[in-house]
């Protein structure tokens, strides 16, 4: 063996000329690995798959007329985007390469930009510059954010579009929960547009929790919100007993009385369940607040709070005196001031009542409170910034209560602190952290919420689309959403509008809710005689929709005073109620407006004019649309609907002149007759 | 027999080459093996004086000097070598020059082994220099009439370190950036003017672009010629004081072997 080995190097470094030889060869032969690795690089093996796979295909020229070999990369300085994920994701651009199961050879799916516009890792994060797979699409030493998982995609789309984008549903959820589950009272969250994020909610103020509520409810409440209402989006503190019934005590004894709230009960609470029943259905009140049923469904809108056990919480008299005007109370309720007689109070608070839970409290059982217990209960409601979303008498709204999170979608992965076994990536650890917040640390704040999993990945979508690129975006590449305004109408008819919370439920001059049509060019759209019917009762103009406008019991002059106003000053500059009268149309125009109704428009497959014939139930029914709205507005209507209220589901027809003319002639020539037969039959 | 054949043919051929118009144009000798001719040689080439016209064949074997400074020397060729198409395709501004970084990895040809290649020696040129600098010392070979050389080699070895140090910051990631910002603290540590010398070295407050071109410039001109000019001077000096080092050929020694009574007399008169 020794032998072996000393004539081996007798052989390869015996005298000087050979060992200069040996030694050059393996210097050469070392020399050598740097170009074969450059020749076996991933990508290159990526190039020969695809070829290969390309060669078996029947587009196979096309296709390879399109392929160019080497580094393929997508530079934009101004987005800092040097991207080369198209040197292996070859197909990306083949339409016809969808039928290809997985990447990197799939086509990319249908999206409005182009991958020349904004690369790969603009949206889908990762290290754009890379052209290994780990180096690429994994976090590695170098390189921190890996590709976004797919389900997060969406919050890509939020670091330009700023408003809400019909494609995004995911991330326009996201973006609604942040502000109307409460998240932005504590976090702050400045926008890219440099406007902070305001809250929709609006959590009762606790001022005077004593008028409406018992110290046992507020302690049952505390332990549990969700015990009480489900869709509560109040979160768990995880209080203990002793914390909860401190904390109640606070609250009781810090609540003032409030004039006319405390009111002695002006009619005793009747208990006809049917009249209740019935005047609850006739004001609309599902509208906004939800029951659950004996079958364990809402039914109901989640504008108002939940009234499933609405009877073991409100105290009879507060109930009353909410109902005969909620302004009282809460004077920026979203809850209209309904014109309610001392019966119809009686019967609906009769009926509100009845509904309690026997369970809620049974075991509650709080002694008096010591001052001891009532200053611990006022730290402590300090400590958990309750102020930050409730009215609180004596304790200041926190300032930065909680972390900012303007940029939190950049946050780096090194100043995150996992659980184990999470996976260590940003998007994990924001879900992670809604889901189950406290289980990150001893001594944390934030509460426990109810998210469904997939409103926590509507709200991780949010907060990712939160960071540093949409903060240094190009002023050109930004989509700004359009702002709320705070339109408020002047005047008594002003007054009488809040008082009604007509914004709880329509949008007018980008201000107000969407659960009712927007008002604002209202006094062109329709008729007077039709307005003032319509508030004294309203009735059902779209048959699909279950939500409609309630009856507020107005009286005359307030009726007259809110139609004057809405007459006069809800007017579209564009339509001239005098261009398209109400009358006067040729017979022949008529005639023309129905056959291009009912043949080259169609229109019957949304509307209902002939209530024997038609079918449509998705918009309106027009069966009295000529004694409903303006003829100059429906003629503009018919040419452009979008102009007149963005987003309706109203198509544009792209209408000639004579066509829109001649619908306008068959629509305002529909004055009711026809239900008129209806009701005589 | 075939062997000094082949040996005998490249002797002839070098010979040949000597003694062609070209060569001995450009290095001002020709042919001819006596000591004068080899010696003339090596004094009328500016590169080759710097070495030694003879060299003992003992002090060429391993166990001599453990070739650690030619091996140091070796790594300091390579550094210039990949050094100096790496400068090809770096800009020394932020923040190119991460992107730069990133374009050697994933897209030059061979950039990655280049950028590799200039990071291994430079590691192993730091610490060559300092197992150079132990034998030295170990050996007792910085001694009279070395002394000068071993400043020499002291002043190589700040140069090493502080190419290191100003390569560091180079590739412009986290790690660069922190160690600067570190290091540069260091220094204003110094009683009175450290502030100066912080902001003399960074060219500024904080490890920013100027920092980057500052330590760009010293890392790929002022450093490198003035590690060449005492690379020069330190060669030099072993050929002027008396060849590479060997306990044999000392003096001292040779004195001792002559005449070993005196040596152990002055031994015992101390």
């Amino acid at each position: 063996m020794n032998d072996k080995l000393t004539s081996l190097w007798q052989r390869l470094f015996g005298d000087s000329v050979r060992a200069f030889g040996v030694v050059s060869l393996i210097f050469l032969a070392s020399l050598a690995i740097a170009p074969a690795k450059n020749f076996f690089s991933e990508w290159r093996h990526y190039q020969h798959g695809y070829l290969k796979m390309v060669r078996n295909r029947s587009d196979a020229n096309t296709l390879q007329r399109h392929f160019q070999g080497g580094i393929q990369q997508v530079w934009l300085p101004e987005l800092g985007v040097v991207d080369r994920c198209t040197s292996c994701h070859v197909g990306l651009k083949e339409a016809s390469l969808t039928d290809v199961p997985t990447q990197p050879f799939r086509t990319h799916p249908a999206i409005p930009h182009k991958i020349e516009q904004f690369g790969c890792t603009v949206c889908h994060r990762g290290q754009g510059a890379a052209t290994t797979l780990t180096e690429a699409h994994n976090s590695t030493l170098a390189w921190e954010q890996p590709i976004l998982p797919a389900k997060y995609i969406e919050s890509a789309c939020g670091q330009c579009h700023r408003g809400s984008l019909p494609g995004t549903p995911q991330l326009n959820q996201g973006r609604n929960l942040l502000s109307r589950d409460g998240c932005v009272h504590c976090h702050t969250v400045k926008l890219p547009d440099g406007t902070i994020m305001k809250a929709t909610d609006d959590p009762p103020s606790l001022s005077h929790i004593a008028d409406k509520t018992s110290r046992e409810w507020v302690y049952a409440w505390l332990k549990d919100p969700q015990a009480y209402a489900s869709t509560s989006t109040m979160p768990n503190f995880k209080l203990s007993d002793d914390d909860a019934r401190d904390m109640s005590a606070f609250l009781i004894a810090n609540s003032t009385p409030l004039a006319g709230d405390t009111a002695t009960l002006t009619a005793k609470a009747s208990s006809d369940p049917a009249a209740g029943a019935s005047l609850y259905g006739e004001s609309f009140c599902a509208s906004c607040h939800a029951v659950q049923n004996a079958a364990g469904n809402m039914v109901g809108g989640d504008v108002g709070p939940e009234l499933t056990r609405v009877g073991s919480k409100v105290k009879p008299e507060w109930l009353q005196a909410w109902l005969r005007n909620p302004r009282t109370y809460d004077p920026g309720t979203a809850m209209p001031h309904y014109r309610l007689n001392d019966g119809q109070v009686a019967t609906l608070s009769g009926f509100l009542l009845a509904k309690a839970d026997s369970d809620l409290l049974a075991n509650v059982h709080l002694e008096a409170a010591t001052p001891e217990q009532i200053t611990h209960g006022k730290r402590l409601v300090s400590d958990y910034g309750c102020a930050s979303c409730h009215e609180i008498a004596g304790i200041k709204k926190p300032e930065n209560f909680a972390p900012e999170l303007s940029r939190i979608g950049s946050k780096p992965v090194t100043q995150l602190v996992f659980l184990p076994g999470m996976q260590h990536t940003l998007p994990d650890y924001i879900a992670t952290k809604i889901k189950q917040p406290r289980s990150f640390g001893q001594g944390l704040k934030m509460p426990q919420y109810t998210f469904t999993p997939a409103q926590i990945d509507s709200l991780t979508t949010a907060l990712l689309a939160l960071n540093d690129r949409s903060n240094t975006l190009p002023a050109s590449l930004a989509v700004g959403a359009t702002p709320e305004s705070d339109y408020q109408p002047a005047g008594k008819a002003g007054k009488l509008m809040t008082d009604l919370a007509c914004f709880s439920c329509h949008r007018i001059n980008g201000h107000g809710g969407d659960m009712a049509p927007d008002l604002t060019w209202e006094g062109s759209s329709v008729q007077r005689e039709w307005l003032v019917q319509f508030f004294k009762n309203p009735g059902t103009l779209r048959p699909s929709l279950i939500r409609r406008m309630p009856r507020f019991n107005l009286t005359d002059g307030e009726v007259n005073e809110l139609t004057d106003y809405i007459m006069t000053v809800y007017q579209n500059p564009v339509i001239d109620r005098e261009s398209m009268p109400l009358s006067g149309y040729s017979q022949g125009q008529v005639e023309l407006g129905k056959q291009l109704f009912y043949g080259k428009y169609s229109c019957q497959g949304c509307h209902i004019v002939d209530t024997k014939t038609d079918k449509g139930y998705i918009g309106p029914t027009l069966t009295h649309v000529g004694s409903r709205l303006s003829g100059a507005w429906v003629y503009q209507w018919m040419k452009n609907p979008q102009a007149l209220r963005p987003g309706t589901a109203e198509p544009n027809r792209a209408m000639s002149d004579e066509d829109a003319r001649a619908l306008t002639a068959f629509l305002i020539s529909q004055k009711g007759a026809a239900a008129k037969e209806v009701a005589k039959k | 027999m075939a062997k000094t054949g082949m040996t005998k043919t490249m002797n002839q051929y070098f010979d040949d080459l000597r003694g062609t118009r070209v060569w001995r144009s450009i290095f001002r000798s020709g042919t001819g093996s006596s000591t004068l001719k080899r010696a003339l040689a090596i004094q009328q080439n500016v590169f080759l004086h710097l070495f030694s016209t003879k060299v003992r064949t003992r002090m060429l074997s391993l166990s001599a000097t453990w070739y650690l400074g030619t091996l140091t020397l070796g790594t300091f060729l390579i550094l210039i070598a990949t050094g100096i198409p790496l400068m090809f395709y770096y800009h020394p501004s932020a923040p190119q020059a991460y992107a730069d970084t990133k374009d050697l990895q994933f897209v030059v040809s061979s950039g990655l082994f280049l950028r590799n290649l200039h990071r291994w020696s430079a590691h192993a040129m730091v610490f060559l220099v300092f197992a150079h600098m132990f034998k030295v010392f170990y050996r007792g070979a910085y001694r009279t009439p070395r002394e000068f050389n071993w400043v020499i080699g002291v002043i190589l070895l700040l140069m090493t370190l502080l190419l290191s140090y100003t390569g560091y910051l180079l590739p412009w990631d986290q790690l660069a950036y922190w160690a600067i910002t570190v290091g540069s603290n260091i220094a204003s540590a110094v009683p009175v003017v450290g502030e100066k010398i912080h902001f003399l070295l960074l060219g500024g407050n904080a490890v920013n672009a100027n920092a980057l071109l500052r330590f760009y410039v010293l890392h790929c001109m002022i450093l490198p010629l003035t590690a060449m000019f005492f690379v020069a001077i330190h060669f030099w000096r072993i050929r002027k004081d008396g060849g590479l080092y060997s306990h044999a050929s000392e003096p001292a020694t040779q004195r001792a072997n002559a005449n070993p009574g005196v040596v152990a007399n002055a031994k015992e008169a101390q």
